[in-house]
């Protein structure tokens, strides 16, 4: 049996406090800027994979169920003068409710059928959104500036919002993983395996969906409310399905189906992807995404099950964990 | 009642261009029962390269379409047997790499002709691009009527080629049964290339048709991509007919929609009815056991 707590978790806990004290020695915002985006990357995909990865239902609707926490949170700061803060608890729960609604009778389609309702329901909010009076229409929402204020997400600095984005990586991360250890995360395991066998003993496949589509969804709406505290601006735009690809590429080339995978993927591809925008785009528009795309190509031909799904196969890895076996034999021998 | 004919007409002309795209996109699934998710940029593809036929020679859209098919069937074809072909043998059970590799396809094309064509908007003028015609008070503009019996004429064709053609006859043994087609010593990896090129000459072709009264832009294919989609789902995939219905019904749809709820609306419309048709084909489908 493995221990609850053990090098790997403290290894976890270095790493977190090495990433936390970066903005002490690191003075370029851009820097900063690049970080911040990819805890935000970081976070949004692993939402995306306790649906797409864990359970394997493929959505391509995730971009909307973002922009509906941006949405709805922004309209409760400008309107109601609601703090972010409570927001993030008001969307996860709302978007998890509406979009485990909404995609329940949708749970019998398998495969590529689902990815095409979850299409067409982000589609539809788009649509939505953009003709809504009251949201703003197709201008999208400012949200209003001012001074710092703790208890609006409001920061001038670049800094605040990077230990905010930290927060809420960690945060999706240890539920994430929680959720992968437990005894749900072992059902919806089973149910992307093999969805009549799960029937089969006791684990009713569109029970499992729900409850992941609650939390998928719902993580992925406190994602909204970072994007729209931090860039202060939303439009439908956000929503478009593009954007939902954006979310998945983390996930696909770090490993989908792992919890690491989407992290690992999104440390990788976010920087890169800067770098390349920084670069290349202003030689040529559209050149940096070319690269990208090539890399995602290359990825699922030669290397399907991404960064992780080769580490887990390969003898580095059991060489690591012989390391970490070792050490917590030495450190947690005597109780 | 004249706007309504009107709209029923234009829903027509719209639902030409759908049903190409869509038979395009079910061809391919019936045969590799993939969901191409780079339908709409191949169409997008497909439009460029018109316009580059266009704006280096001369040539008239609908004089292109013969070359554009060619061009697109070897763009597809070889797609197929090199990359996508790969995908297809690494997946098990699942085909979510397909997928994935099919969206990543997409990035691709969108990208490389931003590169080469920046975002600008671009057209091709056809002989007939500003000509109408009139049929009493409905009025049709020449391009798209002539786009309209296009789609007539390669449903008719493609009809011929499946059914009596050595190599159609290939596919639909090939989409009935794979294995089997095996057997009896079909070289189904040839069969799958020239299925995808087909289905890449069609959305090639749809793409010629549009240029001719529509303009061109990197991401022009998105949208032709999800109507596609639609298409197909309405029409049941893999049926070529049923995509042909599928399409015009579509087309109606949305003219009959933008009529009735206002034009911004739509595209809702279209959604909630393409939900609808899934969920509803699904419980039928568990129903019947």
């Amino acid at each position: 049996m493995k221990r609850k707590f053990g090098s790997r978790q403290i290894l976890l806990l270095l790493l977190i406090v090495i990433v936390a004290l970066l903005p002490l020695y690191v003075q370029s915002t851009y820097t900063i800027t690049i970080c911040i985006m990819t805890f935000y990357m970081a976070s949004a995909s692993l939402a995306w994979s306790v649906l797409g990865g864990l359970t394997g239902q493929i959505s391509l609707g995730h971009a909307a169920f973002m922009g509906l926490g941006a949405y709805i949170s922004t309209l409760l700061l400008v309107n109601f003068n609601v703090s972010p803060w409570i927001s993030i608890l008001i969307v996860f729960v709302v978007v998890g409710a509406i979009t485990a609604l909404l995609l329940s009778p949708c749970f019998g389609l398998r495969g590529p059928y689902f990815t095409l309702v979850t299409i067409a329901f982000g589609e539809t909010f788009r649509n939505l959104f953009t003709n809504w009076e009251y949201a703003g229409k197709g201008k999208g929402i400012l949200l209003p500036y001012g001074e710092d204020d703790f208890g609006l997400m409001r920061f001038s600095d670049k800094q605040s919002y990077f230990y905010l984005g930290l927060g809420m990586v960690v945060l999706i991360y240890i539920i994430v993983k929680m959720i992968d250890k437990s005894k749900l995360g072992y059902g919806l395991k089973t149910v992307r395996e093999d969805e009549d066998t799960a029937n089969a003993i006791g684990i009713n496949p569109w029970k499992y969906k729900v409850i992941a589509t609650f939390i998928s969804c719902g993580l992925m709406a406190v994602c909204g409310v970072f994007y729209a505290n931090y860039y202060r601006f939303i439009d439908p735009e956000i929503m478009i399905q593009t954007q939902s690809v954006e979310y998945l590429m983390p996930a696909v080339i770090g490993g989908i189906g792992s919890v690491t995978g989407p992290l690992l993927g999104a440390v990788i591809i976010t920087p890169l992807s800067q770098f390349l925008n920084a670069t290349l785009s202003s030689i040529a528009a559209g050149s940096n995404l070319v690269i990208y795309a090539v890399i995602l190509i290359v990825v699922i031909l030669f290397q399907p099950r991404g960064i992780m799904g080769w580490f887990n196969g390969s003898k580095l890895k059991a060489k690591i964990d012989k390391v970490f076996d070792s050490i917590d034999g030495k450190l947690f021998s005597k109780k | 009642m004249d706007t309504f004919l009107q709209a029923i007409t234009n829903g027509l002309m719209v639902g030409g261009i759908y049903a190409l795209i869509g038979m395009s996109l079910t061809i391919i699934f019936g045969v590799m029962k993939i969901i191409n998710f780079c339908q709409g940029e191949l169409l997008m593809v497909g439009m460029y390269v018109s316009f580059v036929l266009y704006d280096q020679f001369g040539l008239d859209p609908f004089l292109a379409i013969p070359l554009v098919a060619i061009i697109m069937f070897a763009i597809g074809a070889l797609l197929q047997s090199t990359i996508i072909n790969r995908a297809m043998k690494n997946t098990e059970s699942d085909d979510t790499n397909v997928l994935f590799l099919t969206v990543g396809l997409g990035i691709l094309f969108t990208n490389l002709c931003l590169m080469f064509f920046k975002s600008d908007y671009r057209t091709a003028v056809s002989a007939v691009s500003q000509k109408n015609v009139e049929l009493g008070n409905i009025t049709v503009s020449m391009p798209k009527l002539i786009s309209f019996l296009i789609l007539i004429i390669m449903s008719v064709l493609l009809f011929l080629f499946l059914k009596h053609t050595t190599l159609g006859k290939q596919i639909r043994a090939t989409s009935q049964n794979k294995t089997g087609a095996q057997v009896s010593g079909i070289k189904t990896k040839m069969v799958y290339a020239s299925t995808y090129g087909l289905g890449a000459a069609l959305a090639g072709i749809t793409g010629a048709c549009l240029m001719s009264y529509y303009y061109v832009f990197p991401t022009v294919g998105a949208v032709y991509g999800t109507r596609s989609f639609i298409v197909v789902t309405l029409g049941g995939l893999g049926s070529i007919p049923g995509a042909f219905i599928g399409g015009l019904v579509l087309g109606l749809l949305e003219t009959i929609g933008s009529v009735v709820v206002g034009a911004s609306f739509k595209d809702t419309v279209v959604f909630l009815v393409f939900i609808l048709i899934l969920v509803t084909k699904q419980l039928v489908k568990s129903k019947r056991g």
